[in-house]
């Protein structure tokens, strides 16, 4: 680890600050209150889109993932970041990159006609694991920040893919939240702002945007979805919570598109972690630009006690 | 040590092996003899298609006597493999066959040089001169040998150990069954039935049981571990530690004076005693007390104390009354006893398949494994041989066996190997739902069938004939219903080519076995190694499965490897009978590696007493001072003392340090390389 | 794939095409390429079928992630590359998880992507994915009705990305044009209107 105890640069991505720009301010200002500083990584670019850009050539993937690392380098600073396909391409790449020399001298060639080298020296986390660290910060003293708490309702987790599969080919500081068949460190955080996290069938299914399938064949990608739907629809859920971006697009616009394509009618509220941590931290809807979500989160908010 | 040959020029005989093309085709044969003929000391070069044959063996016991020779060399194959037929060439040559040194050029030299003609030859030439070298020096040595004690150790009193000391004590010698839990039988009693004659395991095993302990010369020791172990083949001196059981046999308390009294398996201490432990024999799902026979046919028929959970409430003392078989004061016991030579038959367990996530066991009621389906079936078992699912005690219809569970695993959870008897059982366990429960359908989730033995395949013909439905693919996950607590077990159909979604009421896992837990201790205290996979370590894996590289240790069963009942109780019989061979002998021979004090040069400072992992050497008086002497039959000629003494006094025979200087001389000034 | 007899009738020269696999219709280098880009022992693969067991595409479509294994191993690289199901795969690493061979299929997928791509087959979708990223830094860009809320929210209109920075946009660009990419994508948009 370098740079400060508990500041990180912040990595955005793309979908978060361009599209659902409440969760990059939530991010910012509740991680604040647990002690966690989230520094502006200036010039950072799409990470790049692990399945839509590594399916066209994993070298340029790779270079472009080492651009976006060598900038936190340059700060000195390990980065925290929001959203499961980043963490794949960025913190994958960084491992990659410091286990296999021949793909370092690779990408560094292609890296110095812009001036830049990657050096391996700094580390990459996802906000939601370092949430659950207790060395940082920890259920409990997430729970200590929580000023209106998630009471009476049912929140359903959707852990996506890039986070933590395959397990083999990650490395967590916590080895809980490298489960990937029954994990429940998300649930935890979800219990400890106050509301009901809940089981359903087969969690740990994909949303099925990645791999570029959104773009290539909404109706297959947003079938993987419903079937999500159905299945938390089967226990009776008040919002989905996710870690990624990404998939919060497919579930919270894709309840609109499966309405249009399939007939079928939904209207979960869907929020990211750091919007709901937002709420639970009294941040009102609208510092939290919910009106931009596809699907009206009225109903989730009336229903907090 | 003074010899007469030494006094006498070396004459030294070289002969150079083609081993067909082994050697031959990578190095230039007539090169090494032109170049041989050069060294110091050599009198006579000779070559050979294969020295190891009759007439390659005559050469050298010819030429010994026709020339005079004082040292033979061979340059061939390694000397783990035909050292002893030189020895004895150069023998009957008349020779004393520590006098003759092997220059491995095969697998050192020609059969990992195969590209390079040149360097390969090269090497073999400096082979031959450092071989040259140690042969000039090397003198008669006489093996030792030691008397073998006329008792044998059996480890493990499963079938495997069963048979084993069966064997060894029906052909005369004692034999000491050593068995760490209260009753002997293992995991064959812990079936139901065997594959695939569909025996009742439990009836087919407890005559043996009965055999065990009859025979008068078995002293079957259950309860009983192996705490320490001494000395070496012939002559193991090993200590037992008699674990304390709280109750007497009828033998042990005549020994107390306690005239008709001692355990009688009545049962009644049981019936009071208030702590309630689970049963391991019936996998927890069945209770027993802190004193407890783990079922109705142990052997001995006598109660155990377990003493971690024992609340020292005498209700069982009291109970007892006059018979006075409980002794809840009782310590631990050490015996030492000597053998010949010993059978380890450690067994196995089950790998915790709870590791392998996706299948749910342990997180889901309705998913067990092979072991506790076992205990479900057999009519002994907790349901009295009733199925029944854990959640809700119905009898489920519909169930799975998911085979290769935790095996040919390479993603480190796993076990990389097969396992090899769960094909068959899994079989066995449809074959049982089938006939048990009427309108049942058994699934079996598989990638292969592997039923390789005697009447196997056609074990699996009939299976497949009953209407057991095979489907072809590796279980991806289970998931559980949280209401009803039936499985679905997801997969693809590989034959169709589809996946494949199958609510079931109970899901069997086939898991892997592995070694014990005490495994590696047991094996560490007899010296012996585990190979890559974890499991002991045989000879040779073709050509001596029973034996170990530990002269005098033998393995049976699965503790050797996964294998079925037949393979155990056949390699159980191998292994009895390589066991009584040096005991039948009366005394074995030690090879005449023994390291030496030479009194003169020993200060007798003792320093080099600690330094021997064999306790081999210890300070005697000699002509008024102390000096060191080493008990050869405990020297292993390791080398270690040699090594260490400061003043030079202690000389390894065969690998003496002139010998060795000789060598790394004839190396580094005017080695070819 | 299944050769077509010469008969005058195409129709049944196609119908009875000779279906044998034989070993020249094997590319040598398919399977060797796609071990090299996916960094993982695709023919270690013993078919369990444990990956297709484990994918969400495989139950609503014809995507058989284990018959594209099966591809890679016997060097069918026409098969692999042509079949549309290859894009199906969402990328979720379920199957590279569980493989008890401790392979990556999905990374024999995203290779075979890759080769794909150097024959020219890819779906539109990537390739304006591509075009955003060289224009903007990104593969979803920023618009003006985000722009107007990140302003409510008080944080600036544009992010600290290449969308505040734009001077880093060149860097990226040059990194790209490194391997063509962007030239490619044009060329195969170009075609396929």
């Amino acid at each position: 680890m370098s740079g400060k105890a508990h500041q990180y640069a912040f990595f955005l991505g793309c979908i978060a600050p361009n599209r659902y720009p409440g969760i990059e301010a939530a991010a910012i200002k509740t991680s604040r209150n647990v002690g966690i500083d989230l520094v502006p990584l200036k010039g950072a670019s799409c990470c790049p889109a692990p399945g839509a850009f590594g399916s066209i050539d994993l070298k340029v993937w790779m270079s472009m993932a080492a651009r976006n690392l060598v900038l936190a380098e340059q700060m000195n600073m390990d980065i925290a970041l929001i959203c499961n396909g980043c963490y794949k391409s960025i913190w994958e790449v960084n491992h990659k990159l410091k286990h296999h020399d021949e793909l370092r001298d690779d990408v560094n060639e292609v890296l110095k006609e812009i001036d830049m080298e990657f050096k391996g020296t700094i580390d990459v986390r996802h906000l939601a694991e370092i949430y659950y660290d207790e060395a940082i910060c920890g259920v409990a003293k997430l729970a200590d920040s929580v000023t209106t708490p998630l009471k009476g309702v049912k929140i359903a987790v959707h852990y996506g893919c890039h986070l933590i599969k395959p397990r083999k080919d990650r490395e967590f500081e916590v080895e809980a939240v490298g489960d990937t068949e029954n994990p429940m460190w998300m649930e935890e955080l979800v219990g400890a702002l106050g509301a009901e996290p809940v089981q359903y069938r087969n969690k740990m299914q994909c949303c099925g945007a990645g791999g570029g399938v959104r773009g290539y064949d909404i109706a297959h990608a947003l079938d993987i979805t419903n079937e999500k739907l159905i299945n938390m629809n089967e226990v009776g859920v008040d919002a989905i919570t996710d870690i990624c971006p990404f998939c919060q697009l497919q579930f919270d616009r894709g309840q609109i598109e499966i309405g249009e394509k399939f007939g079928m009618e939904w209207s979960v509220p869907v929020l990211h972690f750091s919007e709901l941590l937002g709420l639970a931290q009294g941040m009102s809807p609208q510092e939290l630009a919910l009106d931009l979500h596809g699907i009206s989160c009225e109903p989730f908010l009336n229903k907090l006690q | 040590m003074a010899d007469e040959a030494k006094s006498q020029k070396p004459r030294v005989g070289v002969y150079i092996c083609h081993c067909g093309t082994n050697i031959a085709g990578s190095m230039d044969i007539k090169e090494l003899e032109e170049y041989s003929k050069e060294i110091p000391n050599v009198v006579l070069v000779d070559e050979y298609q294969y020295m190891c044959s009759t007439p390659g063996q005559k050469k050298i016991e010819e030429h010994i006597k026709e020339h005079n020779l004082t040292g033979i060399v061979v340059a061939a194959c390694s000397p783990r493999l035909h050292e002893p037929t030189f020895r004895t060439a150069s023998k009957e040559g008349g020779l004393n066959p520590f006098r003759f040194e092997m220059a491995n050029i095969r697998e050192q030299n020609s059969w990992v040089h195969m590209h390079d003609r040149q360097g390969a030859t090269d090497k073999a030439k400096d082979a031959l001169k450092m071989a040259v070298a140690k042969a000039s020096l090397l003198e008669d040595l006489y093996p030792k040998s030691v008397p073998v004690e006329h008792a044998a150790m059996v480890v493990g009193a499963g079938v495997g150990g069963i048979q084993a000391a069966l064997d060894l004590a029906s052909s005369g010698i004692k034999t000491y069954l050593i068995e760490k839990s209260p009753t002997i039988g293992g995991r064959m009693s812990q079936l139901d039935k065997t594959f695939p004659t569909l025996d009742c395991s439990q009836c087919i095993l407890t005559p043996k049981m009965v055999d065990i302990d009859r025979h008068p010369n078995i002293e079957m020791m259950t309860y009983t571990e192996v705490e320490k172990v001494e000395g070496y083949i012939g002559n193991f001196d090993v200590t037992l530690r008699k674990k304390a059981r709280g109750v007497l046999t009828p033998a042990e308390a005549e020994a107390r004076g306690i005239v008709g009294g001692g355990c009688n398996g009545c049962g009644d201490c049981e019936g009071v005693c208030p702590v309630i432990k689970p049963n391991p024999f019936e996998m927890g799902m069945a209770p027993r007390k802190a004193i407890y026979i783990y079922h109705a046919q142990v052997v001995p028929l006598i109660y155990t104390v377990d003493f971690d959970s024992c609340v020292k409430c005498n209700l069982c003392v009291d109970i007892c009354g006059d018979k006075k078989a409980i002794d809840l004061e009782q310590e631990d016991e050490f015996v030492t006893v000597k053998v010949g030579t010993a059978v380890l038959a450690v067994g196995y367990e089950l790998f915790p398949i709870e590791k392998k996530t996706e299948w749910g066991y342990k997180r889901y009621d309705n998913v067990i494994n092979a072991l506790e389906f076992e205990r479900l079936i057999c009519a002994s078992g907790p349901t009295g041989g009733k199925v029944i699912r854990p959640s809700d005690g119905e009898v489920p219809k519909r169930v799975g066996f998911v085979l290769c569970a935790g095996s040919r695993d390479n993603t480190g959870i796993g076990k990389p190997y097969c396992s090899r008897f769960c094909c068959m059982y899994s079989l066995k366990h449809a074959h049982q739902i089938h006939e048990k429960i009427p309108g049942a359908q058994p699934y079996i989730f598989y990638m292969d069938i592997r039923s390789f033995g005697k009447m196997y395949e056609e074990f699996y013909y009939r299976i497949q004939d009953e209407g057991a439905k095979f489907i072809r693919g590796r279980v991806a996950k289970i998931e559980e219903d949280p209401i009803t607590k039936n499985l679905r077990v997801i997969t693809e159909d590989t034959l169709l080519g589809q996946p494949v979604d199958i609510e079931l009421d109970m899901v069997v896992l086939a898991s892997a076995v592995q070694p014990t837990a005490e495994t590696t201790h047991v094996r560490n205290l007899f010296g012996i190694s585990c190979s890559g996979d974890g499991w002991l370590l045989e000879g040779h894996p073709k050509l001596n499965p029973c034996g170990t590289t530990t002269a005098g240790v033998f393995l049976a069963g699965v503790c050797q490897g996964p294998k079925d009942i037949p393979d155990t109780v056949a390699q159980a019989e191998g292994a009895a009978a390589a066991a009584s061979i040096p005991i039948h002998v009366g005394e074995v021979e030690l090879e005449p590696y023994f390291a030496m004090c030479i009194d003169d040069k020993c200060a007798g400072c003792g320093m080099c007493i600690d330094q021997c992992p064999y306790s081999a050497l210890a300070l005697v008086e000699k002509d008024g001072r102390e000096v060191m002497q080493v008990t050869e039959a405990k020297c292993k000629g390791c080398g270690t003392c040699g090594g260490f003494c400061p003043g030079g006094a202690i000389w390894m025979q065969h690998f003496t340090t002139p010998q060795i200087v000789a060598q790394i001389d004839a190396f580094l000034l005017g080695g070819e390389q | 794939m299944a050769k077509a007899k010469g008969y005058s009738d195409e129709n049944l020269s196609v119908r009875l095409a000779d279906r044998y696999y034989r070993p020249e219709e094997s590319s040598e280098d398919f399977l060797k390429n796609v071990e090299k880009i996916g960094m993982t022992v695709a023919h270690m693969c013993y078919q369990c079928g444990t990956c297709t067991g484990s994918c969400p595409s495989a139950p609503r479509s014809s995507y058989r992630i284990r018959k594209f294994v099966r591809r890679a191993v016997l060097g069918l690289e026409n098969d692999a590359l042509t079949d549309p199901d290859l894009w199906l795969c969402t990328t979720c690493y379920s199957c590279t998880d569980r493989c008890p061979r401790d392979i990556a299929p999905t990374d024999i997928i995203m290779a075979m992507r890759n080769l794909a791509f150097k024959r020219e087959i890819v779906p539109r979708n990537f390739l304006n994915t591509v075009q955003f990223i060289y224009k903007t830094g990104h593969g979803v860009p920023n618009n003006d009705v985000n722009r107007a809320a990140r302003v409510r929210l008080g944080l600036e209109a544009e992010p600290e990305t290449t969308a505040k920075y734009p001077d880093f946009i060149p860097g990226i660009q040059k990194i790209l044009d490194h391997y063509g990419l962007k030239d490619k994508a044009d060329e195969i948009l170009a075609e396929g209107q």
